[in-house]
């Protein structure tokens, strides 16, 4: 069974690589004709970086028989046979090296692999361009003024062909990548991008004089497809650039040193794209991870702040079941009766208040009621008396008078307004001494009630302004962060907002909507 | 009835939660444990109606609307009472708990607690205030026993306390010594001690 899967794998492998060197093949040097564009050892690299060492030696006779049929190149040739031993040994290594450092799964997802791919990939093949043209002048193949020439060429070219092709075969061999693939097909956008690739692409090789002047025109496309596509658009619109600037080299008919300074610019390209590409990957990454810990966080607040109000209730319980328990033991059953309806009343406060809980992890609900403005500034006060109490700060409160109710869910918009008073307390304890915060309630339009919350703090700067509600943003150096988005997303999702002005003392505008009559 | 207790002096439970259904059941529940129990709503209604005299415990919560309970007990401390306090929160807040013990709390108990746990921090409290009352009752004695002095033997007093002996008080008074031994031994007699080592200790206890 393993043989044949081992026979069956290198059935795919050789013909697929003999392909490949004979598509690459093109404007050989020398004897051993090392060409400026080298794809096949990606796709040796790759498969022995997935499928194993062990299939070094097909890699090895795939390597004569291609010298043979391609390069005429007889098989009995000794610096042949050196040659292909030194290269299967060295895509060997960077395959064994790179299996090694990318785990658990080589698929070029975080910078660091896509760094460590790069430096393996560069060195290694400098590695292997240094020995493979050391070993032909030995043999004397290649003459010594050639030398640089030929390991230049050489280097560039293998390592262009592995950078651009590697990261593609790595993303076909991956489901997670080949699913991105699939979906750029979806994409309309897709098309134009290959539009404005193949246009760059023409415009370089056919309408305009030097190609590497104006290699330049490729990089606007390949910046766009990468912001907007991450690493699986980038694979492959450089494998794109990449054939397009073979078959334009092949039109133009260039000569060997503007070539290898085409291939140069290609390795560029593909640098930045792939980078670009994982930086945009790793970014959507972080801000889903920060979406869901948002809402972890949100739920967390809200948990703490139901704690305390299933505390109430269950207190009053336990109090009243010792007082019933008492009374039976006495034996004044008429009185524990009455303990008894006092306790099914807290146990039904206790199970509502769990009730709104479990709302809110189930669907994220807000439980909207009826509130006076005044209820909202009790809590203010007391939240203010507690700032009063550890930090020595003035709270002071003024309402317009006549407001109407507000339609919020108490419990969260407490929160928001404990946010906001602990941010305030917080600004003007920096002071040292001597601050005050004040709370008003006015009318923001005739729908919408404004609090506004104001403290002799020194203000927000307005760079920090617009990052504020950015969650992680904090000027504290305790702390998450996370107040003032949770607060924010709260607010909005009352149908209100809530805002930081720019000024010399903090301020914050908490707008909510009123309970509309009728 | 525990209230009776302490001499004289009743030891109530003073509750101050804004939770009614905290309030009736705390007050319900202690009253059957044979505490007398006080309510209030908030701490400036408790503020307005605190006399110094008052003995017993302060069961407040850390939350209050207004003043909260910490700083309750703070404002009972400025008007010169030692009644011991106990806080009871519904937060598990470290720092209001340090704030509280830093304040001499005796207890600070989270919600909800078991009854037992709110009795034994009581009895604690109602121990310490038990001291706290037979110590003032002792210097409310000694005061008035020294107030029956004449300034004379007052005088007398203060000098036998710094260790002079009659003749030296003799001189600085201006009387024989004879007369100084008279004062001294009515002095003794009237703070009803036997000698003058007990005197000194007297004296000592009523300067403080």
């Amino acid at each position: 069974m393993k043989l044949l899967r081992y026979l069956r794998d290198a059935a795919v492998f050789v013909p697929c690589y003999l392909l490949l060197d004979w598509v690459s093949y093109i404007h050989p040097l020398g004897a051993f004709n090392i060409t400026p564009w080298n794809p096949q050892p990606a796709l040796a690299i790759v498969w022995m970086m997935l499928a194993g060492l062990a299939h070094a030696p097909t890699v090895f006779a795939t390597i004569v028989l291609a010298d043979a049929l391609i390069r005429d190149i007889p098989a009995t040739s000794g610096v042949g046979i050196l040659a292909a031993l030194l290269l299967t040994s060295g895509y060997a290594a960077i395959a064994w090296g790179l299996a090694t450092l990318l785990r658990p799964r080589p698929n070029l997802h975080t910078l660091r692999q896509l760094t460590l791919f790069v430096a393996v990939v560069a060195a290694g093949t400098a590695l292997i361009a240094a020995a493979f043209v050391g070993l032909l002048q030995l043999a004397g193949a290649l003459e010594a003024r050639t030398a640089l020439t030929g390991w230049l060429r050489f280097w560039v070219g293998d390592a262009v062909g592995v950078l651009v092709t590697a990261p593609l075969l790595l993303a076909a061999t991956d489901p997670e990548r080949r699913r991105g693939l699939r979906a750029l097909v979806a994409r309309g956008e897709t098309y134009a991008q290959i539009v404005l690739v193949l246009a760059a692409l023409w415009l370089i090789f056919a309408a305009l004089s030097d190609p590497s002047h104006h290699f330049y025109l490729l990089f606007p496309p390949l910046i766009w497809i990468a912001i907007r596509s991450g690493l699986a658009g980038a694979t492959v619109a450089i494998a794109v650039v990449q054939i397009g600037v073979v078959l334009g080299i092949h039109h133009r008919s260039l000569q060997t040193l503007p070539i290898i300074e085409l291939q140069a610019l290609v390795a560029a390209l593909t640098l930045t794209a792939l980078y670009l590409g994982v930086i945009v990957e790793e970014r959507a990454r972080a801000l889903e991870g920060l979406k869901q810990s948002l809402r972890l966080a949100a739920a967390g607040e809200m948990a703490g702040a139901i704690a305390h109000e299933v505390n109430q209730p269950l207190t009053a319980l336990a109090n009243y079941g010792r007082a019933g328990q008492m009374l039976l033991q006495a034996g004044r059953t008429a009185e524990a009766a009455q303990v008894i309806e006092r306790i099914l009343a807290e146990a039904r406060r206790a199970a509502e208040v769990v009730r709104r809980l479990r709302d809110f992890f189930r669907q994220g609900t807000t439980h909207l009621e009826q509130v006076p403005v005044a209820a909202l500034l009790e809590a203010v006060r007391r939240i203010g008396a507690q700032a009063q109490a550890n930090c020595g700060i003035c709270v002071t409160l003024k309402a317009e008078p006549g407001l109407p109710d507000v339609l919020v869910d108490r419990l969260q918009i407490e929160l928001v307004l404990r946010n906001l008073i602990t941010n305030a307390a917080e600004a003007v304890a920096g002071l040292g001494g001597g601050g005050e915060i004040a709370v008003t309630a006015d009318r923001h339009d005739e729908r919408h009630l404004r609090i506004v919350v104001t403290d002799t703090g020194p203000g927000i700067p307005d760079v920090s302004r617009a990052r504020l509600f950015e969650p992680f943003v904090s000027g504290k150096s305790s702390g998450m962060g996370l107040g003032l988005a949770v607060s924010r997303a709260i607010a909005e999702a009352h149908g209100g907002s809530l805002e930081a002005r720019a000024g010399t003392h903090g301020e914050f505008h908490l707008v909510l909507p009123f309970h509309a009559h009728g | 009835m525990r209230m009776a207790e302490g001499r004289g002096a009743p030891l109530v439970v003073y509750v101050v939660d804004d939770d009614a259904s905290i309030r009736d059941s705390l007050a319900l529940m202690l009253g059957l444990g044979g505490y007398a129990t006080r309510l209030f709503a908030d701490a400036e209604s408790f503020l307005e109606r605190f006399e110094p005299a008052w003995t017993g415990c302060v069961v407040a919560d850390l939350r209050l609307p207004g003043l909260s309970g910490v700083e309750l007990q703070a404002r009972v401390r400025e008007r010169g009472s030692a009644i011991p306090f106990i806080v009871i929160t519904a937060h598990g807040d470290v720092a209001a708990a340090r704030t509280a013990f830093r304040a001499q709390a005796v207890d600070f108990i989270e919600k909800p607690f078991d009854e037992s746990q709110l009795r034994a921090a009581i009895d604690t409290a109602f121990a310490l205030e038990r001291q706290r009352v037979e110590a003032s009752e002792m210097r409310r004695a000694d005061a008035a026993r020294l107030s029956r002095l004449t300034s004379r033997e007052r005088e007398v007093l203060e000098h036998s306390v710094k260790g002079l002996h009659a003749k030296e008080i003799a001189q600085l008074l201006g009387i024989s010594p004879r007369t100084v031994e008279v004062h001294r031994a009515r002095v003794m007699e009237k703070l009803e001690v036997r000698n003058i080592a007990e005197l000194v200790r007297f004296a000592v206890a009523a300067e403080r």
